[in-house]
Order: structure tokens, then C-alpha cells, then sequence
């Protein structure tokens, strides 16, 4: 992990981003992972996760066009960069290698007991 | 469209608090998750979960920064505030450094000052029953002379005790116990009192071993110091140990078989009540074999000189009633008697304070000393704000500017005026650290400053303690504040439209007249400082060369302590470097000498004078001259009274005695013992230069015991090698008189030692003129640089058009001279009031102060001014004035 800094919330949140491509908004974002996860998200978790990723690299910002509702404020869109993407895979490499490494016995334990 | 809009409140609190970066995105997200909420779950669950996200929005990273913004707090305002004056001291480095170096060296003696005031207040605020515990003081007349004494009568103490209601504890003490012991590690000295039984239940000093109630009860117990119990008895218990102590001073002598029955802590510095040792009071009704001692101590209304009488009054009595019942006691008394005896009671913080008393059980420090060090320490610290003010405002041009662009910003005059206090307090807080510093330096040669009249400074430690810190932040504030004031003042009323169109017109402004008052107001400070070091020191000198009428060079006085002088006398003229010998029962010169009522034979005329046993060699070796008669020839026999005196010419006018010739063969009468005159002699110096009684003065023969015994040996020595002489005369004592100390002096080492409380006040005041001048000559430099930098062009076109270095230092330095002119002509005639009227207000014999002494402070600070002003001119005269002139 010596090289992208990502914590399991900010994990999903990166990939949330990526999996609505294009239409990635706070309240979009949000209810995604709502609905994913099954549980709720509250918007200061999820906006100081977004400016810790923006800090880091992995996402970047822009201002959406002004529309009548939401009281009339702008949509504020997130895009994964590519130092993102990266830190991604890099997160996925390392759970597939931890996963693979894992002895069968255990693994055949665990499914049976559960 | 339904369009329901969330709490306004709770909307208001979001936008107050959110970072305005992310402020119209989050609000954006939150109305949209509002209205979808009110859609799926109904207006008031939506409202709900509308405060809970707001709340979870409280967090470190979506919050705005505290600084920048000025709704939420100041602290950025103060953050540009600091950064600006640390950039403007950084800039004006010379002047920063002038301002440090003044401010702090002023601010060395203000915290020597804290530290004293504090440790003055914490005296004596140990004992438990401070608020109610008094002296009983007394006042009399003996001998024509008025009297205020811190002692009483042991009659008094018992009176109160037993007769006054209201009056919860009476402690009578009696100073006299003063012993050498000879113990394995050297001799030592050792003091004390007599004390009652109840010592402890009045003070609250900690007894470490022994039982406090019983402690002072049987005769002869005796209670020791921790110290001295572990030099005395090393490593072992001392209660119930034997000791033997000698009562010597205090009205009697006498010799204490007596044991230890108590160990008490050492008294700490902060206490006027200094003691080795205490020794029951009820050893001295023993009758003792020694002088001095009177079986009447206890009933005696007259022996007010004799005990402190300590008193712890119930809460519920007035001061002024226990004054009154004492009048009631001593009504009787004061009828009978001549001069009345008055007894008045004082509080205990006024015990080391006041000055009103002598007689004094311990240290003092005068009110009236602390208000002239308070003083002078304040005007050396106004000085040194001056400076800060003077440079500041003289600087006020350049930062106009600044303070225009701050106003037209915004800036109210409040916010300026608080920015300038601010760099005013950031220097004030670094001379601080500065000042602490020279502080270290100063204080070990304040605390060694010897003092006699005062028990020195070596009553105070001068500690730092944390409680100080707080004390030294407020007290570099003040300064800060005090010397920033007014050119925040000045620099904040400008105007910002005045700044940028004309500047010049600023100048009008810029308290010129202010500035030269200030400026006048250091230099009279430092030409009087200086003057003050001046004269004093002339009158210091001129009392140590003063010639006392007779001769002291080479004469070296021994102390003795038995009746062995004559055995000693013997040995030491054995001695190939003593030249002669001579008895006396005192030593002429330096504040010591036998008083009493002299009359003449008819008892017509009758006056005070002093007198000095002395045997048949004392006069030559001294090298007074008789007028007329003769000097005395053969010494008295053993237990023969002297009969015979030779007076000096004051004597005689104070009994009318006419001319010496007729004097001789008369009779006069002294103590009420007759004497015949055989000899007459010059007048002298009798008793000091600053102090006298009288100026007649007697001799008569030594006896070999009772009031005319002789107690000094003085020893006239011509030598090369004083060492080893001293060190022989050392050696012979010590044989005869194993237990107490040498104690000898030359006479005019005695002398000059009398003389040290001058020596103190002359110190002190050289250190502040030191300080005074080093301040203003600060202050001058800043302001001369200041003048020369901004009249640079002036100076090149005049040199251009032909003026020469003589015109330009005419120029530059005439407003300087003028003002030190002013300065001179008011500091120079308050100063002189001040020297003579007050500071050498004691001593009967002044030296005479001519112009030259009265002009040396003028002359210094002069010197100085011209020091400085010639260096800056020859900076600006050195330029060439074309690069100077050529941009233009």
C-alpha cells in the first residue's frame, strides 16, 4: 500500500466514481453507495472523502451547468483521473494477490461453516 | 414542480459555517436530497434528515479556515498585524536595535524592582497569626534626644499580659546572646534571644525537634537552628545535649549552663526575625554573676530599650485600645517622671517597612527607599518609551504611506491604532528577554551591595519565581503600551487623501514640539544623573581624605575581648614593626565613642559630650597636639578610678571655661565623677563626618575595669611585608585568646567602611546615570541618523554649492546643542537642590562643589552628543554628492 494511500471508504467512493462514469455528483454518488452497500451515507463523509481524494489526485472536479432545482446551485461532477485509475487496480492487485495466497483449507472452512 | 424548501435556519447555520469552495455544491447536493426525501419519506422525516446531515457536515476539512475571515475571529487580522511589524523591525534594523538595547536595559532594573517589591510584600507573611500580631514600640526623650524605639519594657509586655483583656498572647524577647565555640571545624559565632515559653504559638516558625509547648519553659533550655544543631552536633541527636553559651551583648553577662530542647527550622530570608539560637526567658531571672544584670528587668517602667514585645491581639480588639489601656499603665509613671514614655503598637507588615523606629529586631527597607528607587527606576524606564517615541514619530513619514493603503482598505482607525500598539508590544516583548538577561548580570552587585543602615540587600534572594513571569508579561505590556501610545495615536489620525496627494503637508503634524520636549527631558536626565554620580562621589572622597585631626595612617586597631591587652601589648612590641602602642576604650572616628552629661564644677553649664579612656602613649601616637598643659604620665593602679581628662576646645565653650590656659587646673564633672583638667587640645573630627552628638570631646586614663576599661589595642606598624606582620599580630592573639575572633582593622580601612552607605547610594546612582546616558545617547544616535538620512540631498546640494564639513556640522547639530542647552539650564539647579538637600543631607562636613563638578554632567552628555553628531556628519559629508543627486 507503500505507494496509493486509499482507505476502504475512500476505496469504494473512487470506485463509485468510475462506475458512474460521467454522471458523478454528490447526491448521484451517494445514493449509489446507498444502495450498494445497504447502508446510509451521510454527505460530510462523503464530501470530505472526495476532497481527500481530490488532495491526492485520484478524482478531479468541475462545475456542472446551474439548474432550476436544487434551489438553483450547481452540480459539482467528479472524473477519475488516471493516477486514480492506477490506484485502483493497485488496490485490487493487492486484495487478488492477499485472496490467492490464502491456504484452500481455510477458505473451505469458512464457505462450509457459513 | 413541488418545491419545498428546507429549514431556513438550519440552511443559514450550513452556509455560516461551510468552506466557501465547496459552499453551492454541497447546498446543491443537500436541497436535492431534501426535496427527494420529501417525495419518498414525507416533509417532516425529510426535515429530520436534513439536520442530521447538516450536523455530520460539521468536520475539519469542510469547514472554512479560522484565518482570513474576520466574522468568525481576529486571529488573522493579528496574524498581518505581526507579520507586518516583524517586517517593519526587520527593516528599520537600526532602529529596532536601538529601541531592544534601550528598552531592555530600563527594563533590567524595572524587573530588579518587581522582583524586590514582591519579596518586600512576602515578609513575614509566613506566620499563621500575621493578621493579628503587633510590636509594641516606645517613645521617649533621654538626654534631650528623642527617642522611637521598636522595643519596650519587659513591665509593659507583662502589663498587657495580664491586666488588658482583648490580648490573646504577649511574647517578650531580649536580644544578648552572642557566644563563639570553638568546634572541630573552626570557630563560630553564634546570636540570639531570650525568649518566653509561648515563641512558637506566636510565630509559626516549624520546630523539627522537640515539643513546642515545653520547649522554652525550664531555665537554661536552649532551641537551635537546623544549621547550627548539624555544625554543632554532627550527626547525632542534640536534644538533651549540654551547651554553653555566653549572654555578652544586651545589658548583661553572663554565662549559660544550658541544654538543647529544641531544633527549629531556619528562619527563611523573608523574615524581619532573624535568630541562631533561642533561650528560654526564664534563665534570666537567675541572678548572674556578670555586669549588667538587675533583678528589677521585670518591674523597671524605664527599661523600654531593653525586650521586644510581640502581641497577638484577639479579633476582636482595635489597635487603639490596646494604645490607650498601655497610656492608662503608664499614666502614674508619666506624671512622676520628666519624659513621659509613649507606647504604641505596630502591625506586622509595617515591621521591616518603616523607618519610623529604631532599635529594630531584624531587616528593614524604608517605604521612603523604595518610593526613590521606585523613582529613578521609573524615570529611567519613561526614558527609554521616550526613545520609542521619538524614533517612531520621527519615522511617522514613512509609514504614512502605509497606513494610507491600510485605510483605504478598510482599515478603521481602531484597527490602526491596534496594529501599532501591537509592534509596540512585540519590541517591548523582545528588550524583555533582553532585559532578563542584563538582569542576570546586575544582580549579584545588587545583592552584594553593602548597606549597614539597612542590613544590606543581602536581607533579599531575588528569585524568580513562576508566579513573577505573569508579572514580568503584564509589566512588558505596559511598557509596550506606554511607549507605543502616542505614535499610534499620531499615525492612525492621518488621513488617507493627505497621505497621497501632498506629503509634505505631513509634516506639520508630526508633534515636532513633542518630540523636542521629550528629547529635552533625557538629556536633563542624564546631565543631572551624572552630576548626581559627580558630587556624590566628590563628597565620598572628600570625607575619606578628610583630615579628622589627628593621625590614623599605619595604625592598626585589635579588638579585645579579656584581660589580656596588657600581656598583648607586651608581646607585640617584641615586634621589630611596631613602632607604638596605645590603649583606648574606643576607637575614634568612625561612629563609636562613650556618651554621657558633662557639667561644669558650679554645675552652671551643663551639655553632652563623648569621652575615651585611653592610656599615656595614645595622644603622641595619634599625633594630637595639646594647646596647653600636659599629657598624662603614669598609668592608674589596679582599681584606681581616672581623675584627670584633657578636653578639647569644644569642651571648654560648651562649659564656658574660657581660654585653654584657664582651663587648666579647673574641674569638670562627667557621669557625675569629678575630673581635673590637665591638658587641652585642637578640635577634631569626633565621631563621623556625617553624625555627631557633640563635638566636645574628653580623654581620660584608662582603668582595668568598668566603663573606662580598654578594649582596643592600637598598634602602629612600619613595614614592607604587611602580611606577615598582620599575620604575626593574628598569631600572638590567637595564643592569648583562643575563642574569639581577630578582629582588627586599619583605622582608615574603619573609616572608609563607615562611610558605605554613601558608597551604596553613590553605586546606585552611577549604574543609573550609566543607564540614563547609555539610553539617551541610544535615543540620540537613532534621531541623529534619522535627521542626516532624510536632509542627504539637502546636505549634497549644499555641498555642491560650496559648503564645508564646519558649516554642515553647524547645521546639523545646532537644534541638538540647543536642546541640550535647555536641558542643562533646568537639570543642573534642581540637581544641585537635590544632592544638597536631600542625599547629602547628613553630612555635617560637605565638600565644596565648584564649576567645574557642576558642569560635568553637561560636559559628558555633550561630549557624547558631539560624538555622535560628528560621526553622522562625516557619513553624510564623505558621500559624493553627485551620486546622491544624479537620479534627479
Amino acid at each position: 500500500m507503500g505507494k496509493y494511500q486509499l482507505g476502504e471508504f475512500e476505496e469504494i467512493v473512487l470506485l463509485t466514481v468510475g462506475v458512474l462514469h460521467g454522471d458523478a455528483y454528490g447526491v448521484s454518488i451517494k445514493f449509489s453507495m446507498e444502495e450498494r452497500l445497504k447502508r446510509s451515507v451521510s454527505v460530510g463523509a462523503l464530501q470530505s472523502a472526495l476532497k481527500r481524494l481530490e488532495q491526492k489526485g485520484y478524482v478531479t472536479s468541475r462545475a456542472g451547468e446551474v439548474t432550476n432545482d436544487r434551489g438553483g446551485r450547481p452540480k459539482r461532477y467528479f472524473e477519475l483521473t488516471t493516477e486514480g485509475k492506477r490506484a485502483i487496480e493497485y488496490a485490487r492487485e493487492i486484495r487478488n494477490q492477499l485472496y490467492n495466497e490464502i491456504p484452500k483449507m481455510v477458505m473451505d472452512i469458512n464457505i462450509k461453516k457459513s | 414542480m413541488n418545491i419545498s424548501d428546507p429549514p431556513k435556519n438550519l440552511l443559514r447555520l450550513f452556509r455560516w459555517f461551510c468552506h466557501p469552495d465547496l459552499r453551492p455544491f454541497v447546498e446543491g447536493d443537500l436541497i436535492e436530497i431534501f426535496q427527494h426525501h420529501v417525495k419518498t419519506k414525507g416533509k417532516r422525516k425529510a426535515n429530520w434528515l436534513f439536520a442530521k446531515e447538516v450536523g455530520k457536515l460539521v468536520r475539519p476539512s469542510l469547514i472554512k479556515n479560522l484565518e482570513g475571515f474576520k466574522r468568525l475571529n481576529n486571529y488573522g487580522m493579528f496574524k498581518n498585524y505581526l507579520k507586518t511589524s516583524i517586517r517593519s523591525l526587520k527593516n528599520n534594523l537600526l532602529f529596532s536595535t536601538i529601541n531592544v538595547f534601550g528598552l531592555g536595559i530600563s527594563m533590567s532594573v524595572g524587573i530588579l524592582m518587581i522582583l524586590l517589591l514582591t519579596e518586600l510584600n512576602s515578609f513575614d507573611q509566613f506566620h499563621e497569626k500575621k493578621e493579628s500580631l503587633y510590636r509594641i514600640t516606645s517613645s521617649s526623650k533621654i538626654h534631650e534626644m528623642e527617642l522611637a524605639l521598636s522595643t519596650a519594657s519587659h513591665f509593659i509586655g507583662e502589663q498587657l499580659a495580664n491586666q488588658v483583656t482583648g490580648v490573646d498572647e504577649v511574647l517578650i524577647m531580649r536580644p544578648g546572646i552572642s557566644t563563639n565555640l570553638e568546634l572541630r571545624g573552626g570557630p563560630i559565632s553564634l546570636t540570639g534571644y531570650y525568649a518566653t515559653q509561648n515563641f512558637f504559638d506566636v510565630f509559626s516558625f516549624q520546630l523539627l525537634e522537640g515539643n513546642p509547648n515545653t520547649a522554652l519553659v525550664e531555665p537554661n533550655s536552649i532551641v537551635l537552628t537546623q544549621t547550627l544543631a548539624n555544625k554543632i552536633f554532627p550527626n547525632v541527636n542534640p536534644i538533651g545535649k549540654a551547651l554553653v553559651l555566653e549572654s555578652d551583648g544586651g545589658w548583661q553577662q553572663r554565662t549559660i549552663q544550658g541544654k538543647v530542647t529544641g531544633v527549629v527550622e531556619d528562619p527563611p530570608t523573608n523574615s524581619h526575625l532573624q535568630f541562631e539560637s533561642l533561650v528560654s526567658l526564664s534563665t534570666y531571672d537567675q541572678p548572674a554573676e556578670g555586669n549588667g544584670w538587675n533583678p528589677s528587668f521585670r518591674t523597671n517602667q524605664k527599661a523600654f530599650q531593653q525586650s521586644f514585645v510581640y502581641v497577638v491581639l484577639n479579633e476582636d480588639t482595635q489597635p487603639v485600645a490596646i494604645e490607650e489601656a498601655m497610656a492608662d499603665i503608664m499614666a502614674d509613671y508619666n506624671q512622676k517622671e520628666e519624659n513621659p514614655i509613649i507606647h504604641g503598637i505596630q502591625p506586622l507588615d509595617e515591621f521591616v517597612t518603616s523607618d519610623k523606629y529604631i532599635n529594630r529586631s531584624g531587616a528593614s527597607f524604608s517605604k521612603k527607599r523604595i518610593s526613590i528607587m521606585l523613582g529613578l527606576t521609573a524615570i529611567v524606564l519613561l526614558s527609554a518609551c521616550f526613545n520609542y517615541t521619538n524614533l517612531s514619530l520621527a519615522r511617522a513619514l514613512r509609514r504614512a504611506k502605509e497606513v494610507g493603503v491600510r485605510k483605504v482598505n478598510g482599515a478603521s482607525r481602531l484597527h490602526l491604532l491596534l496594529q501599532f500598539m501591537i509592534e509596540a508590544t512585540l519590541l517591548s516583548l523582545i528588550s524583555f528577554t533582553v532585559g532578563v538577561g542584563l538582569f542576570f548580570v546586575i544582580r549579584p552587585g545588587f545583592l552584594a551591595l553593602p548597606n549597614p543602615a539597612a542590613n544590606g540587600f543581602s536581607m533579599f534572594e531575588l528569585d524568580i519565581a513562576p508566579i513573577h513571569l505573569l508579572y514580568f508579561l503584564f509589566f512588558a505590556i505596559m511598557i509596550g503600551i506606554l511607549a507605543g501610545i502616542l505614535p499610534a495615536i499620531f499615525l492612525s489620525k492621518l488621513k488617507a487623501g493627505t497621505v497621497f496627494n501632498d506629503a509634505s503637508k505631513i509634516k506639520l503634524f508630526s508633534g515636532l514640539s513633542l518630540r523636542r520636549i521629550l528629547i529635552v527631558f533625557q538629556f536633563a536626565l542624564s546631565i543631572g544623573l551624572i552630576m548626581c554620580a559627580f558630587l556624590i562621589n566628590k563628597q565620598y572622597q572628600f570625607a575619606l581624605n578628610y583630615d579628622p585631626g589627628y593621625e590614623t595612617e599605619n595604625i592598626f586597631n585589635i579588638s579585645i575581648h579579656g584581660d589580656y591587652i596588657d600581656l598583648l601589648e607586651t608581646e607585640y612590641k617584641k615586634l621589630p614593626a611596631v613602632v607604638a602602642t596605645a590603649k583606648a576604650s574606643t576607637v575614634l572616628g568612625y561612629g563609636s565613642g562613650e556618651m554621657g552629661m558633662a557639667h561644669s564644677e558650679d554645675k552652671s553649664h551643663t551639655g553632652m559630650a563623648l569621652i575615651n579612656a585611653i592610656d599615656e602613649n595614645y595622644l603622641t601616637m595619634h599625633g594630637f597636639e595639646l594647646i596647653a598643659g600636659n599629657y598624662f604620665e603614669q598609668p592608674l593602679s589596679e582599681g584606681q578610678e581616672p581623675d584627670q581628662v584633657i578636653l578639647n576646645k569644644s569642651f571648654l565653650s560648651l562649659l564656658q571655661m574660657g581660654s585653654p590656659q584657664e582651663a587648666i587646673g579647673k574641674h569638670i564633672f562627667f557621669r557625675n565623677a569629678r575630673f581635673r583638667v590637665i591638658g587641652v587640645v585642637e578640635d577634631f573630627i569626633t565621631y563621623s563626618l556625617n553624625l555627631s552628638f557633640s563635638n566636645a570631646f574628653g580623654f581620660v586614663q584608662h582603668a582595668t575595669e568598668g566603663i573606662y576599661e580598654a578594649r582596643n589595642l592600637g598598634v602602629e606598624i612600619h613595614t614592607d611585608d604587611l602580611l606577615t606582620t598582620i599575620g604575626d599580630l593574628e598569631g600572638i592573639y590567637r595564643k592569648l585568646d583562643p575563642l574569639h575572633p581577630f578582629d582588627g582593622s586599619f583605622h582608615t580601612d574603619a573609616i572608609a567602611k563607615s562611610y558605605e552607605s554613601e558608597k551604596t547610594t553613590f553605586t546606585i546612582i552611577s549604574f543609573l546615570a550609566f543607564l540614563a546616558i547609555s539610553i539617551s545617547t541610544l535615543g540620540l544616535l537613532g534621531m541623529a541618523v534619522f535627521t542626516t538620512e532624510t536632509r542627504m540631498k539637502e546636505i549634497s546640494i549644499r555641498k555642491v554649492l560650496g559648503a564645508g564639513i564646519a558649516n554642515l556640522t553647524m547645521l546639523l547639530s545646532r537644534s541638538f546643542i540647543i536642546m541640550i542647552g535647555i536641558a542643562a539650564i533646568l537639570s543642573i539647579p534642581s540637581t544641585k537642590y537635590i544632592v544638597d538637600e536631600i542625599i547629602l543631607n547628613e553630612f555635617l562636613y560637605r565638600a565644596n562643589f565648584n564649576i567645574a563638578d557642576l558642569l560635568s554632567g553637561l560636559f559628558v552628555v555633550f561630549l557624547f552628543s558631539l560624538l555622535i553628531i560628528g560621526w553622522q556628519i562625516r557619513q553624510a559629508a564623505i558621500q559624493n554628492p553627485s551620486d546622491l543627486l544624479r537620479d534627479e
